[in-house]
């Protein structure tokens, strides 16, 4: 009798699994509705002023807004928050006009005295310790006004022509619902309220962040409903994820997995990142104190060759340090080609033998492939103009500090742009820290012309400053350029509108799905 | 307890109660203990927390604040001090990355785990007992070898492998199973538990429940094959010498069905060890299922500890592990209470407690 009841109780059991089974699996929402996007790693947080990191940016981007934004494939600047904007004759004084209407999705009204209190908590003297962008975004300023209800009247302590720039970041920049700050103690790294196209659903750690239609936009309203960040840790599975067709759009992936994903009928995004690749000298060392030794060694390099064999057309070659969609590029400055045999002879005068290079064993950003594979590939270049290069491989957390120590002829590292503006790069060769001027390069007018640009306003006069420091980069030849590292991501065919920006992050409000 | 060996039911009862709490008093040294090591071991071997929570432009002065508001430029005791009177007062901290606090950190993800591991460990025990007695009954057949072959596939193969050969063949190219969540975020019913499963059923949500199960499916089976094959082999082993128990002769030879020996005689007596096991592998799946929640993206406590190491997080750090060890130390307790209502040989008198 006992056998019977519990043979009966496993086949009733049994039976409803699989009723249950075959009812799941599809939701009982239109799928057409939703946009669903993987990325590697949860966020940080979901308060502009709090985070460092482009997971949360991508989030934030479609909750938040600046004053400004950049331009959709460029990091020009355009209005957005702000209608319009004046910089005062001695470049010290910025007034913004902004946009009238805009609510914030608590139904608070947007106005000047919320762009204040925004500006005002990352000021120093409030800002904390690790409101980790604060100080680069508005460690100029001195005082903020709101003049009248749609006017701000921002007063730098210095002239600081990126400081517009910065107000189109996608961190510490994004404008804040004051009443949320107040509600939640000064952080909304959880309860995130802006007046952007989305507004916050829920996010449950490490799992999924669920956004909504803002229904009271104030420009074009979002034309799908939901948005989906599905966190999805391991990269292959992130790839079998998009090709399963449970997520629509991934990103963070490499070059090993393109084949997976285009036989799976699904596309590539690809655009050049903000970043650059390099390979630094040691500007303080004897052996390359001289600009001449420098280039030499940067001739008996063939980087469209490198570039094409480590990363698999998944990097360009780098022509100038500036990435070509940010502003001060110089299309006509070119850096010095591949010559061999005038390399051999420089360097067989100067009587160098062998250098000693340091790496980075981990990949990064701007060099997926990561830095022994590129010091190797340039070993070899190298032996063939007659110089042994030594190299000494670290991980990356170590490797900083060795760069720091400065015990090194060659170095390699990279830069992530932070807010588009050409000063964001250039400046690097001019900073007085050795761990981010790893050449140690010291140049009076180098220095000149970088305080110039800042204090130019936009416009050509600003644009031929950034030219003239392009071109002493190739003439003195500090860093030998490798490459821009692109973008990739991945997206199913069924998304139409697929935007993902230079800055590494991604907006949903233009893009629809079909069945 | 039917066939209970102690005549006095209340005796019985107070002798297992001061068992436990005598038990839970021993848990105060061990947690001293591994707070103790994950403290030192934290600060010696992670790199400094203050430059990776600052970012990239972060100055030696910000550092210092920063290092100094979190009191990490205090001697390690006082740093230890203040952290173990935030433990007995319910504080564990915030974590430095995400200042949310620790404890509310631990609760989001912890379920997730529980969840997972209940499922697995209910799978492998269900499969590892009934694999196991079958080939001890069985003893050199054919489904005797296969199943200790399955079981030494199970104890060799890597779970993560284990887990990307399951996405590749039902996500990858079947496509009838999800890769990667706990559930379908649109679906999720509100929190009540944690436990989407139960939650899904408080809230009626049917559907719910089914895509919950529907995302356990791949990654309990990934987790739950190398405790199965263990307790299949435990079961296997412990059955044969029950089998060979004159008792079991004895039952047989009473005119017994074979089904009701095995049953009631053979399985209820070599099942003290299975028991054991199975409480330790449920101990070590709650602690250590890195390696299944990163391969299958699934939100639990696990990756994220792996997470916070690299990053320094060291309240968070610690938190887990306090966390992980009292629970591990409780399923422990659990265990050999449940080993007193399968044997009523076992006492809890002062000799023999282990």
């Amino acid at each position: 009798m006992k056998t019977v009841k519990r043979l009966m109780c496993t086949i009733l059991a049994v039976a409803m699994l699989s009723v249950i089974l075959t009812a799941c699996g599809q939701g009982a929402n239109d799928p057409t509705d939703t946009l669903i996007f993987a990325q590697g790693a949860d966020p940080r947080g979901l308060d502009p002023a709090m985070v460092d990191d482009g997971e949360s940016s991508k989030v934030i981007v479609n909750i938040y807004e600046g004053l400004l934004q950049y331009a959709k494939d460029s990091t020009k600047l355009e209005a957005c928050l702000a209608e319009s904007w004046k910089v005062s004759e001695d470049g010290l004084t910025y007034t913004f006009n902004l946009r009238k209407g805009v609510k914030f999705q608590d139904g608070t009204d947007f106005n000047a005295e919320a762009v204040k209190v925004n500006i005002e908590r990352q000021m120093e003297g409030n800002a904390t310790a690790d409101m980790s962008y604060a100080g680069f975004v508005f460690g100029t300023v001195s005082k903020v006004e709101a003049t009248d209800e749609s006017t701000v009247v921002i007063t730098l302590k210095e002239k600081n022509t990126a400081f517009l720039y910065n107000l189109a970041m996608s961190l510490a920049a994004p404008i804040v619902s004051p009443k949320a700050l107040k509600d939640n103690n000064n952080n909304v790294n959880e309860h995130p309220v802006g007046t952007g196209p989305y507004k916050f659903v829920r996010w449950d750690k490490e799992q999924a962040i669920v956004l909504v239609r803002n229904d009271d936009y104030w420009g074009e309203k979002a034309k799908t409903k939901n948005v989906i960040f599905k966190i999805i840790k391991d990269n292959s599975a992130r790839v079998v994820a998009l090709n399963n067709g449970e997520v629509d759009m991934i990103d963070g992936i490499d070059a090993t997995v393109v084949s997976q994903i285009e036989s799976a009928g699904n596309k590539l995004d690809q655009p050049d990142g903000m970043n650059i690749n390099y390979m630094a000298y040691n500007t303080t060392t004897p052996v390359f104190s001289k600009p001449e030794v420098r280039k030499a060694f940067s001739q008996a390099v063939n980087v469209p060759e490198l570039v094409k064999s480590l990363y698999q057309g998944y990097a360009s070659p780098a022509d100038s340090i500036l990435p070509s969609f940010v502003p001060g590029y110089a299309k006509d400055v070119m850096q010095v080609t591949y010559d061999p045999e005038a390399a051999k002879s420089v360097i067989s005068a100067a009587g160098i033998t062998s250098v000693h290079v340091i790496t980075y064993s981990n990949p990064r950003p701007y060099n997926t492939a990561n830095g022994q594979a590129l010091a190797e590939a340039i070993q070899g270049y190298l032996s063939k103009v007659g110089v042994t290069a030594n190299i000494e491989v670290f991980d990356w957390t170590t490797y900083k500090e060795k760069v720091k120590a400065g015990d090194y002829d060659i170095c390699f590292y990279g830069w992530t742009g932070d807010n588009g503006d050409p000063d964001n790069f250039m400046a690097l060769l001019s900073d007085k820290d050795p761990s981010m001027n790893v050449s140690r390069y010291d140049n009076s007018e180098y220095k000149d012309l970088i305080a110039k640009g800042k204090a130019t306003p936009e416009g050509p006069d600003r644009d031929a400053v950034y030219a003239q420091l392009e071109k002493i980069q190739v003439d003195q030849n500090p860093w030998l350029l490798i490459s821009h590292s692109k973008l990739l991501s991945a997206y199913s065919p069924k998304i139409q509108g697929y935007y993902y920006h230079v800055t590494g992050n991604i907006f949903f409000s233009e893009m629809t799905k079909t069945k | 307890m039917g066939n209970n060996a102690l005549t006095n039911p209340d005796e019985r009862l107070l002798t297992v109660l001061k068992y436990i709490i005598k038990r839970l008093i021993f848990l105060i040294p061990v947690l001293i203990g591994v707070s103790i090591i994950v403290f030192i071991i934290m600060r010696v071997f992670s790199p400094d927390p203050a430059p990776i929570v600052l970012g990239q432009h972060a100055t030696q002065e910000t550092v210092n604040t920063w290092r100094e508001a979190n009191g990490l430029n205090n001697p390690v005791y006082i740093q230890y001090l203040s952290f173990i009177k935030g433990v007995f007062t319910g504080d564990l901290g915030t974590s430095y990355y995400t200042k949310t606090p620790v404890l509310k950190e631990i609760l989001a993800r912890f379920p997730a785990t529980i969840e997972l591991a209940v499922m697995a460990i209910i799978f492998a025990s269900f499969f590892g007992i009934l694999i196991g007695t079958i080939s001890a009954v069985k003893k050199n057949s054919l489904f005797d070898s296969a199943g200790m072959v399955t079981a030494l596939i199970g104890v060799s193969m890597p779970i993560f492998w284990l887990g990307i050969i399951l996405i590749i063949i039902f996500s990858g190219t079947l496509h009838i199973l999800p890769s990667s969540g706990r559930i379908n975020p649109l679906l999720q019913p509100p929190t009540v538990t944690g436990f989407y499963l139960i939650d899904s059923l408080i809230a009626g949500n049917i559907s719910a429940f089914g895509d919950t199960l529907y995302h356990l499916l791949l990654p309990s089976l990934a987790l739950g094959m190398y405790s199965m094959a263990i307790i299949a082999r435990m079961t296997r082993s412990s059955m044969l010498e029950t089998l060979g128990q004159d008792y079991i002769r004895t039952a047989r030879a009473k005119g017994l069905t074979e089904g009701k020996t095995i049953r009631k005689h053979a399985l209820r007596n070599a099942l003290i060890p299975i028991v054991t096991v199975i409480g330790l592998q449920l101990g070590s799946l709650l602690g250590g299922a890195v390696l299944t929640e990163t391969v299958f993206s699934w939100p639990g406590i696990g990756s994220y500890t792996v997470n916070c190491i690299l990053k320094s997080d060291f309240p968070v750090v610690q938190g887990v592990v306090m966390l992980v060890a009292i629970t591990f130390v409780l399923i422990n307790l659990v265990v050999d209470v449940i080993y007193a209502f399968i044997d009523p040989r076992i006492k809890f008198s002062k000799k023999e407690d282990a």
